[in-house]
């Protein structure tokens, strides 16, 4: 171990002696206050000019040990939020089912019927019909072959068959459902074909009964129909009188086909079941 | 003492002082690492302790200046590095044997400067911290001696930087 000379010991005294004045000074007094401030002045500008220089560098080497931690947060962060637009996404089909199924009470109450409510849940030609739908309600909530089913607000069709948890329904679109059916301007009876797509055709039972673009046909009347009475069917957008004197109008569906999510199943009317039977 | 090495001493600590306040600081997060510390050792395990305490005593007041706490505090700790090291320096040393010594006394220069702030009751200083943190100190302060230990070599035995030495007149020697 090297030694010290004489002047550097006496160097190392003094300037131990004059470091304990400094100490002294600054923590009895504030002599030291303006030194202090004009040495930090010059080093913070230094700092300041020298950071916006390295600070990109440093904050990349910042970043380095978060690496890992801060993508595993990104792909938590990332299924928080397929969760939150899933539940946003439910929320809204929560509303849309709520709306449909508040139609279908109003319509079961102002109508004096019960509905069951049910889901649509697929759709598919069954039972040699093209135009058909499976519903997640079946004998186990009261549902029963030949029951009406609608939306609340016009006809969707008739339940085809049953098992306990689930039906098939025939929808009224369908070209080999028939409805019977009311003209609410003339009150002419007629009976209402499927006609797939394109609606329905209307055929009046007087084939001199005066038909016309606009009217409104309904279901009914009660007990000369197979199906609940006085559900909307839709409206008459064309009429044709072919040379033998029958008369054929367009239809046009109040409820669309291809829109259908939550319906009802009319089990009964006034307290009597609404089993309809026969009536393809 | 020549005026290379005054301004060479003068331009390395601000380089330092700067590095610590936007590099070393930020990055060793909680850990007091400290370069001027380190550079403080380096220059007194490569020319002395007379060196090593003058540099020491005027970086560290310069420190102390910039600083909270009260001045001197770290002029007397660095003087301390200085004058250890200075003692420690031996000729012909190899810079491993310099950065094992400078990585060890700093770190020390760490926990006895944290004891003396808690003392002076600076704040945010506690010698749970110091002693928690003088191993990791001791490592970061390795690290860093890796690169600067030899690069203070490099200057101070390079021809413009080197101490002057006494010079033996042959005529007053008889």
């Amino acid at each position: 171990m090297r030694r010290l000379s004489r002047r550097q010991r006496i160097a190392a005294l003094v300037l131990t002696a004059v470091a304990a004045c400094f100490l002294t000074l600054d923590l009895v007094g504030s002599g030291l206050q303006s030194a202090h401030s004009g040495v930090r002045g010059v080093l913070g500008s230094l700092y300041r000019g020298t950071d916006s220089v390295l600070g990109p560098a440093r904050r990349f080497l910042q970043g380095i040990p978060r690496a890992g931690s801060d993508e595993s947060r990104l792909h938590v962060l990332e299924q928080q939020n397929t969760a939150l637009r899933k539940q946003l996404a439910d929320a809204r089909v929560d509303r849309h089912t709520a709306a449909e199924l508040a139609r279908l009470h109003l319509a079961a109450r102002s109508g004096g019927f019960r509905a069951v409510p049910a889901r649509v849940i697929a759709t598919t030609a069954a039972g040699g019909f093209d135009y058909t739908v499976t519903i997640d309600a079946g004998t186990a909530d009261g549902v029963h072959t030949g029951q009406t089913v609608t939306d609340g607000i016009g006809l969707v069709g008739r339940v085809l068959h049953t098992d306990s948890s689930t039906a098939v329904v025939l929808l009224a679109i369908d070209p080999g459902a028939g409805v019977g059916a009311r003209d609410l301007r003339t009150g002419q009876l007629g009976v209402v074909t499927g006609d797939g797509r394109d609606g329905y055709k209307f055929r009046p039972l007087d084939p001199t009964a005066k038909v016309q673009g606009g009217d409104r046909l309904a279901t009914g009347p009660a007990r000369a129909s197979s199906f609940a009475p006085d559900l909307d069917i839709g409206r008459v957008t064309a009429v044709r009188t072919s040379a033998d004197g029958t008369t054929v109008a367009a239809v046009t569906p109040s409820v669309s086909a291809s829109a259908l999510d939550v319906v009802g199943v009319i089990v009964s009317k006034n307290g009597s079941p609404s089993v309809a039977a026969g009536g393809r | 003492m020549t005026r290379a090495r005054v301004a060479a001493a003068i331009a390395a600590l601000l380089t330092v002082l700067v590095l610590q306040a936007t590099l070393v600081s930020p990055l060793a997060d909680a850990v007091p690492a400290s370069l001027p510390a380190l550079l403080v050792a380096a220059i007194a395990l490569a020319d002395g302790p007379g060196a090593g305490i003058a540099f020491g005593f005027s970086a560290g007041l310069i420190t102390d200046l910039g600083s909270e706490h009260p001045a001197g505090l770290l002029a007397l700790c660095w003087m301390g590095i200085g004058l250890l090291c200075g003692r420690l320096n031996a000729p012909n040393a190899r810079a491993r044997h310099d950065i094992v010594i400078a990585a060890l006394v700093c770190g020390l220069s760490t926990v006895v400067t944290t004891v003396l702030l808690v003392l002076v009751g600076a704040d945010g200083a506690s010698v749970t911290d110091a002693v928690r943190y003088a191993i990791p100190a001791v490592l970061i302060d390795g690290l860093l001696a890796l690169v600067l230990v030899p690069l203070v070599r490099l200057f101070l035995h390079s021809d413009r930087l080197r101490a002057p030495r006494p010079v033996l007149v042959l005529g007053e020697a008889l």
